[in-house]
């Protein structure tokens, strides 16, 4: 369990995190969503106690990071901008960790085997590609067999076999009852993974909710149709209110009206239908259509009925690009 | 407490897992030994053919210490690579992840950067001292030769003050550079010209190094002068390198 209270973070006259409260609850997979700059890195960070908040806690099964004792046994993190010694092999790398919070060293054999880099133990990480890089952080996060994950864009540099089994692992520890939280800008991998999402914009919170009811309330679903007269079909289906888009393939796009209005219009115009199909809306359509929403709101208060607050009104200027505040 | 050692160990995996701090401890053995030889041999050809050149002061006890004073450059790359090697890359991030603290983890580096800069002089320190003296053949010295035990043990002292001194400058620079490119030429040359100067001389006596230098002088008068400069300078160093650290906000 994370709980984050209040927290807020300017660098400077830029409010990168702007009073954000939300918790992420445990034998769930929480996707930690947001446009580049929204505070996401930002935000985790503070979680794992390398950036002091403004204002402000985020505790971990309620305490501070930096007050837990041996944290790698209680979080694994993996962060965009943390990386190991170049001249490190991948075993030292692993071993150091391990002894610095008392993980007996057996573990650091298994978190190699378990990320596929056993036969890399002994190079060093200088020579790792990007993909191999992004295994052994997950192999550094999972060492403690942490019962909290908090992972900045894990998907970043894996093949497709690595993010298929990153899937699976995310899944089985959410489902041993682990707390995961995972930030990824590839919105058709977090739809795949995630079971609750947390949405931020310009440091505020923006949704707090499950993944399907974030896509009920927010997303706009469409009926599809695929007829051999598609040109008059969607004249009909727009002079009765509808929004018609062509889809490649002769299909149309319907918007505005449900199936059974569009089954009915077609049948009362004799158009012989090949499909008629409901679609909800992805995610990535939706989550654009709620940040789009909170920028055009922005100033005069967001309200779009989720669990969080969205801060006050009228704060302007807190834009601040992801990572420029990770300088050394 | 148990996590703090915990902290040590990991230190001490990490600083002989990279290859760039061994090198240095390896050059430092190197070096000393290496000049130690060298100088007791054209030591012992220059008294048998009389040869002028000689230093009038010259003793074959304090003849062997001469190679520490090369080795030690070896020894600073080393206290400076220790800190930096956190920077290069996001090493730091993983490492206050592991060891939250930020105390505890500067306190560890710092232990641990001492620890291997002690074990590494002591035989270093005694076998350069004694492998001048062979050299030297007949003309030279034991080690148990007057003021020789206090010298070598003050060259140890040197050696380790020095290193964290380095590793001290290198916290507050955070970075390899600018730590090298001023503690190298200061060792090498910088404060022994100044020294020479008379109007900087009375200054000069209390730079690290030179006051240090007092440290490794056989029956210097000034040994706990020399020491308690050396001691501040590395006390100042370190401590101000702990403020940086703690204010560290990645």
């Amino acid at each position: 369990m994370i709980d984050v209270q209040n927290l807020t973070k300017r660098y400077g006259q830029a409010t990168v995190v702007d009073s954000l409260t939300f918790t992420v609850r445990p034998g769930a997979v929480t996707g930690f969503l947001g446009p580049n700059g929204a505070g996401k890195s930002t935000t985790m960070r503070m979680m794992l106690g390398l950036t002091r908040p403004d204002t402000g806690t985020a505790r971990i099964d309620g305490r501070a990071y930096v007050d837990l004792t041996y944290p790698l046994r209680h979080v694994g993190a993996l962060l965009e901008t943390s990386a190991p010694h170049r001249g490190l092999t991948a075993r030292d790398h692993l071993r150091w960790l391990a002894q610095s919070n008392r993980i007996d060293p057996g573990r650091v054999g298994q978190v190699l085997e378990t990320v596929g880099l056993s036969d890399a133990a002994r190079r060093r990480i200088g020579t790792f590609s990007l993909g191999m890089g992004q295994r052994l952080g997950l192999a550094a996060a999972l060492l403690g067999d942490p019962p909290v994950l908090v992972l900045d864009e894990p998907v970043n540099g894996l093949d497709t076999e690595g993010i298929r089994w990153l899937r699976d692992l995310l899944r089985s520890m959410a489902d041993e009852g682990r707390t995961v939280l995972i930030s990824s800008h590839l919105m058709t991998e977090m739809a795949l993974v995630a079971d609750h999402l947390v949405v931020i914009g310009r440091g505020r919170l923006l949704a707090d909710t499950g993944m399907s009811e974030f896509l009920a309330r927010h997303g706009r679903s469409s009926v599809r149709v695929r007829t051999p007269e598609p040109e008059r079909l969607a004249r009909e289906l727009a002079s009765s209110g509808a929004t018609v888009t062509r889809i490649p393939g002769g299909g149309l796009d319907v918007v505005g009206m449900p199936a059974a209005d569009v089954s009915r219009i077609a049948a009362k115009g004799g158009f012989p239908l090949d499909e008629l199909s409901t679609h909800a809306g992805s995610l990535e359509d939706t989550f654009l259509g709620v940040i789009d929403q909170a920028g055009a709101a922005h100033g005069t208060g967001v309200d779009d009925g989720t669990t969080g607050t969205t801060g006050s009104t009228g704060s302007t200027g807190t834009t601040g690009e992801e990572g420029r505040n990770s300088r050394v | 407490m148990s996590e703090t050692l915990a902290a040590v160990r990991a230190e001490t995996t990490k600083l002989r897992g990279i290859r760039g701090t061994q090198v240095s401890l390896l050059l430092f053995a190197a070096v000393s030994i290496l000049i130690a030889a060298l100088g007791g041999w054209s030591a012992k050809n220059a008294l048998e053919s009389d040869n002028p050149s000689l230093r009038s002061d010259f003793t074959p006890e304090q003849a062997g210490l001469d190679g520490i004073l090369y080795g030690q450059l070896a020894l600073i790359v080393f206290g400076v690579l220790v800190v930096t090697s956190e920077y290069t890359s996001g090493m730091m991030r993983v490492s206050l992840l592991a060891v939250p603290r930020r105390g505890r983890l500067y306190a560890a580096k710092m232990g641990v950067t001492a620890l291997a800069a002690l074990t590494a002089s002591v035989p270093v320190t005694v076998l350069g001292y004694l492998v001048t003296q062979a050299a030297l053949g007949s003309h030279g010295s034991s080690l148990g030769a007057s003021g020789v035990p206090r010298a070598l043990a003050g060259s140890v002292v040197y050696l380790t003050l020095m290193c964290l001194f380095a590793a001290g400058v290198a916290a507050i620079a955070r970075s390899a550079v600018v730590p090298l490119a001023v503690l190298l030429p200061m060792v090498l040359a910088g404060t022994h010209i100044l020294s020479l100067i008379g109007a900087t001389k009375e200054m000069a006596r209390y730079f690290p190094d030179q006051a240090g230098n007092e440290l490794l002088t056989v029956d210097s008068p000034h040994t706990a002068f020399g020491f308690t400069v050396l001691l501040a300078w590395t006390v100042a160093a370190v401590g101000w390198g702990w403020v940086r650290q703690r204010r560290w906000d990645s």
